[in-house]
């Protein structure tokens, strides 16, 4: 049933957790995974009056994203090739990450969106992750949400 | 990596959507399927002095329960037999169905439960229904939410 399974993850303890679910679970299914990473877009600090003392270049700023995105997709990657789970990583900028991962769940022909309640950002056992109920509100496949 | 699924229904097209699902999974992994519905209490509708003449008694509302119990979870059984799994039907009445819901998944062990993104109440596509929500929000096991 599910042969395509999305793993957004955040390089938070919680989507680690998620993603060692993902492929135990793809193990069982025979099927792949799919892990995704959304970074921060870049975004020119200060206004017109102040230059900023540190500012960072698009180029700069794509070179970090990349960076943090092939740190926190190793995970993903070790985790499969230890199952001997195919897998597929690609990652993303935008402000709103949830936008990017109900697309990349569409594109990848995802049947399955594998996610932790909360990410970084979630303060409470007893609260979901803020990205977590967007997506669970947006996307169109099913969504797995493990604790 | 699921042995006993937890498939809480009220008998909406979205939560036999969810069924279809749970057996589809449960089929895969060789899981069992607990069906489980959860019926409103008995409540003495009292307006002030005036009790209205026609009040069903608790056993009445009993014997109502069990009778809409049966017919919702009888799509969870024959589902179940059509794919020749085993299942399990439970229902108890309740004010709130999350908190029951939860507790249930407790009781029997379930490691997953399977619910839709919303029953009767949801009104729309982008809104999670009520009880899904507080469902993710106190469940200690992974829950699938199906659209």
């Amino acid at each position: 049933m599910f042969r395509n399974i999305l793993v957004p993850t955040d390089g938070s303890v919680l989507s680690r957790k998620a993603i060692k679910r993902a492929v135990q679970l793809a193990k069982e299914q025979k099927g792949r995974v799919t892990g995704f990473y959304v970074g921060p877009p870049w975004k020119p600090r200060g206004n017109d009056e102040s230059i900023p003392y540190r500012m960072v270049s698009p180029q700069q700023h794509a070179a970090t994203v990349k960076q943090a995105a092939d740190r926190i997709l190793d995970t993903v990657k070790k985790a499969t090739a230890k199952a001997g789970v195919p897998c597929a990583c690609s990652f993303s900028t935008d402000d709103h990450p949830y936008v990017k991962i109900v697309e990349a769940a569409h594109r990848n022909g995802c049947d399955l969106i594998l996610m932790a309640t909360h990410g970084r950002r979630g303060i409470s056992r007893l609260l979901l992750g803020s990205e977590t109920s967007k997506v669970l509100a947006h996307s169109k496949v099913p969504v797995l949400v493990c604790r | 990596m699921f042995k006993k699924i937890l498939v809480p229904t009220d008998g909406s097209a979205p939560s036999r959507r969810a069924i279809k699902r749970a057996v589809q999974l449960a089929r895969e992994q060789k899981a069992r399927v607990i069906g489980f519905y959860v019926g409103p209490p008995w409540q003495l509708p009292v307006y002030g002095e005036y009790v209205p003449p026609e009040v069903m008694s608790p056993t009445e509302h009993a014997a109502a329960v069990r009778k809409t119990a049966a017919r919702y979870l009888g799509a969870v059984k024959k589902a179940a037999a059509a794919s020749g799994i085993r299942c399990k039907c439970a229902y108890v009445m309740g004010a709130h169905p999350y908190d029951e819901i939860v507790k249930a998944a407790r009781r029997y062990r379930c490691d997953v439960i399977v619910i839709a993104s919303h029953g009767r109440r949801g009104i729309s596509k982008l809104l999670l229904g009520s009880e899904t929500t507080k469902v993710l929000a106190h469940s200690t096991v992974p829950v699938l939410v199906c659209r």
